[in-house]
């Protein structure tokens, strides 16, 4: 029988975990998420040498406080669920730094391999490393690795399954602190040393020490005398350092790590600077970054939609052309209304979107992050950001928000605080997505000139930093603000990047294909049984009255919650005409298209609202745009009236 | 974007005499050693000083500051080897001692 094993990686931020992970697991892998909580798990198994490893890729950390989430659940998981053993990747060319992550795991007395990985960016850099050095001051097996081109995996795999074989064999070096804290923590982990904790008593004292808010609630539990104890202590180094108690033991612990680092790496700087540093200073410089920035975006943009717009015409007549096959089986019946219209159209609907728009939309976006420039465009974009209380990695989700609002949503958990992540993710609904823009293009753009489209995305703008700069009054809460790395731009890899794309796609299928398809169900069915114009007679006094748009438009609102883009169909099918400039007037197509651009999240988004935010966010999100639209719309439509009355 | 009243501003003017001065002062390819880092009351709740700390903004450290994004940015530093963009707010609230001799490394 097989030995099942698990295996942990742990690290900072674009270390190139995730390409190790994705070398060891391959597409044997599952994302999801932490329990009960927005932080993506990604878990995977392998089969090497007899043993079936779980490998399970920790979130990206810089160290183990509790002021994030992903540190809480990555500590938690290494003390509770115990892994057989920690893969702790480290980038190589930012040495000291990463060692940070490294002297706090050790602490947490786990069994260890490090990857030493990226030696080729360090060799770049003039960092040269003497790794048998590192594993002696360690105490701990280190493998250098180049895992973007596969170089010492193996190697990595092999000393991890011989540190799992015989655990005793490793023995990581004590990590000793400066005089006054050192005698402290002994003094602390003496008194510490009867108490119930997953953790390792040296670790309890120092982390008692540093004032760690969930360890002292932890032990105070049991023995409130230590911590009171801890705090006399921590009282006592303040006073000699003149600092506060957690950079006291943060300063020591880096003291340590830039000890370590130093005795082991030389460093000759290079005589020229490297491509990589030039293509930084061109893509972050104060002129010529914002025009590198809109070209790459607007490329971005113009390739996945003509790309899209392409695929999705041949999918559609591929898949609209199998409805006489259905009519074969079925005959041509309710029945059959039902199932085409409701369920397979409703996929059909999922399929148009997912493949063309989503796959490569997301497949450019992974290229760009894992490259390092989305960095550099939250770097550019902080300060308009700030504008809206956001700051500047805010503007990636929001940018993903002309392409399609789900992977939006879901790319508003890069925001640290619960507060922003709420912020982003309601702003990020207000953007005008792929499907608006159809309507935008093809109502006002068509028939009352491009100038009135490109007003009403300036109009949406103002609009977004309103709503968003009110949303961040409202909300209680701190701002937080840009502290950002931005790694040093490389060559993407391509395998990484295509799996990230791959089970981004999966999940958003899971996300929006259920409830885009029993969304059309239950539109079909009211359409059959002939509810729909009841709808829309029930909500005429806003339609007409209101928004002074055609009765029929209520159900073009109905459906619109399906998929934007078919209100615009629906309006044709309704008139008998694509010539909409004989039957709407130039106010109602405004009028028309400001609502459609805010009345709703579609229902694919207020799924991925739920997932993020909860049914209550979810809720009040999807509360407020309905009014706020129905508001707006009427107020623009008197506007317009009198406007246009004048000029007329 | 003077603030008069802020606190950290207040302190800053006090130490001048110590060359103490916030990292927004140093000019583009200028370095300093960190003194202190204190928000006051700003930043409590999420953190800021503990997350700068574990990136290695520890007092002592010495600091480069590349350069600032326009229109009142982001600025972007080096410390311990690794490349970090602050917002404008943080880098107000790090005092940093300037080191007299220009250059990098």
């Amino acid at each position: 029988m097989r030995k099942r094993v698990t295996i942990a990686l742990a690290g900072n931020a674009n270390v190139g975990k995730s390409v190790i992970f994705n070398y060891l697991t391959g597409l044997h892998q599952h994302i999801g998420n932490w329990p009960g909580k927005t932080v993506e798990r990604a878990e995977g198994t392998l089969h090497f040498k007899g043993y079936t490893i779980d490998i399970i890729d920790l979130p990206g950390i810089y160290s183990f406080s509790t002021y994030s989430l992903e540190e809480t659940i990555a500590r938690r998981y290494i003390v509770t669920e115990k892994p057989d053993v920690v893969i702790n990747v480290i980038d190589a060319s930012i040495l000291e730094r990463n060692l940070f992550l490294t002297l706090q795991l050790m602490e947490l007395e786990t069994p260890m391999v490090i990857a030493l990985n990226q030696m080729d960016m360090a060799k770049k850099k003039g960092i040269e490393i003497d790794v048998k050095r590192l594993e002696d001051l360690l105490g701990i097996p280190v493998v250098p690795t180049i895992a973007i081109k596969g170089i010492g995996i193996f190697q990595l795999l092999e000393k991890a399954i011989e540190v799992i074989e015989r655990k005793v064999s490793v023995r990581p070096s004590e990590i000793r602190y400066g005089k006054e804290v050192e005698e402290r923590i002994i003094r602390l982990a003496e008194a510490l040393r009867n108490i119930h904790s997953p953790y390792p008593p040296r670790y309890l004292a120092i982390k008692l020490l540093e004032g760690d808010e969930e360890i002292e609630k932890e032990i105070s539990r049991e023995n409130p005398k230590v911590v009171a104890l801890a705090r006399r202590l921590a009282r006592e180094l303040e006073e000699i350092h003149g600092h506060d108690r957690s950079t006291i033991i943060t300063s020591e612990r880096y003291m340590v790590a830039s000890r370590i680092a130093n005795d082991v790496q030389k460093i000759t700087t290079p005589m020229k600077p490297s491509m990589g540093e030039l293509l930084h200073s061109i893509t972050t410089h104060r002129i010529l970054g914002y025009p590198i920035m809109i070209f790459s975006l607007f490329s971005m943009f113009y390739l996945t939609f003509t790309l899209g717009n392409l695929l999705s015409e041949i999918l559609s007549e591929y898949l609209y052309g199998l409805e006489p096959l259905l009519i074969s089986l079925l005959g041509k019946g309710i029945i059959e209304r039902l199932i085409w219209g409701g369920i397979i159209e409703g996929i059909i609907a999922g399929v148009t979107i997912a493949i063309p728009y989503i796959a490569p939309f997301y497949l450019i976006l992974y290229l760009l992050e894992d490259s390092g420039y989305i960095s550099r465009i939250a770097f550019l974009m902080d300060n308009i950001m700030h504008k809206m209380g956001l700051h500047g990695k805010a503007f990636i989700p929001l940018m993903l928000g002309y392409g399609c609002n789900v992977p939006a949503c879901l790319g508003c958990r890069i925001m640290e605080t619960t507060r922003e992540r709420i912020l982003a993710t309601f702003v990020t609904t207000l953007v005008p997505c792929a499907a608006r823009s159809v309507i935008i293009f093809g109502l006002v753009g068509r028939f009352l000139g491009i100038e009135w489209a490109l007003s009403l995305y300036i109009l949406n703008i103002t609009i977004i930093f309103v709503l968003g700069r009110l949303a961040f009054k409202i909300l209680p809460g701190e701002p937080t603000a840009l502290i950002m790395e931005m790694p040093d731009y490389r060559a993407p890899h391509l395998k990484t990047v295509l799996k990230q794309t791959w089970f981004r796609l999966l999940e958003f299928i899971k996300i929006a294909f259920p409830l885009i398809i029993a969304g059309s169900f239950m539109i079909k069915l009211a359409e059959l049984l002939g509810l729909l114009r009841v709808i829309a007679d029930f909500l005429s006094p806003v339609t007409t009255l209101w928004l002074g748009l055609p009765a029929i438009s209520g159900i073009m609102l109905i459906f619109g919650v399906l998929r934007k883009e078919l209100m615009l169909i629906m309006l044709a099918t309704a008139f008998g005409t694509t010539d909409f400039a004989s039957v709407l007037n130039p106010v109602q197509m405004l009028v028309f298209t400001i609502v459609a651009m805010f009345y709703i999240p579609c229902i694919a988004t207020i799924a991925a609202l739920v997932k993020e935010l909860g049914w209550k966010g979810a809720l009040i999100i999807t509360t407020v745009e309905i009014i706020f639209a129905i508001m707006l719309g009427g107020v623009t439509q008197r506007i317009l009236t009198l406007v246009f009355g004048l000029t007329k | 974007m003077t603030r008069r009243n802020d606190p950290t501003m207040k302190r800053m003017s006090e130490r001048l005499g110590n060359y103490e001065i916030p990292l927004t002062a140093l000019k583009d390819g200028e370095a300093g050693i960190i003194m202190s880092i204190s928000g006051g009351g700003y930043g409590r709740r999420w953190g800021f000083e503990k997350r700068l700390a574990d990136l290695g903004l520890t007092p002592g450290t010495r600091i480069i500051v590349v350069k600032a994004a326009p229109f009142h940015g982001p600025i972007e530093v080096l410390v311990r080897g690794s490349r970090l963009a602050l917002g404008r707010g943080i880098s107000d609230r790090i005092l940093v001692k300037k080191e007299e001799r220009c250059g990098r490394g």
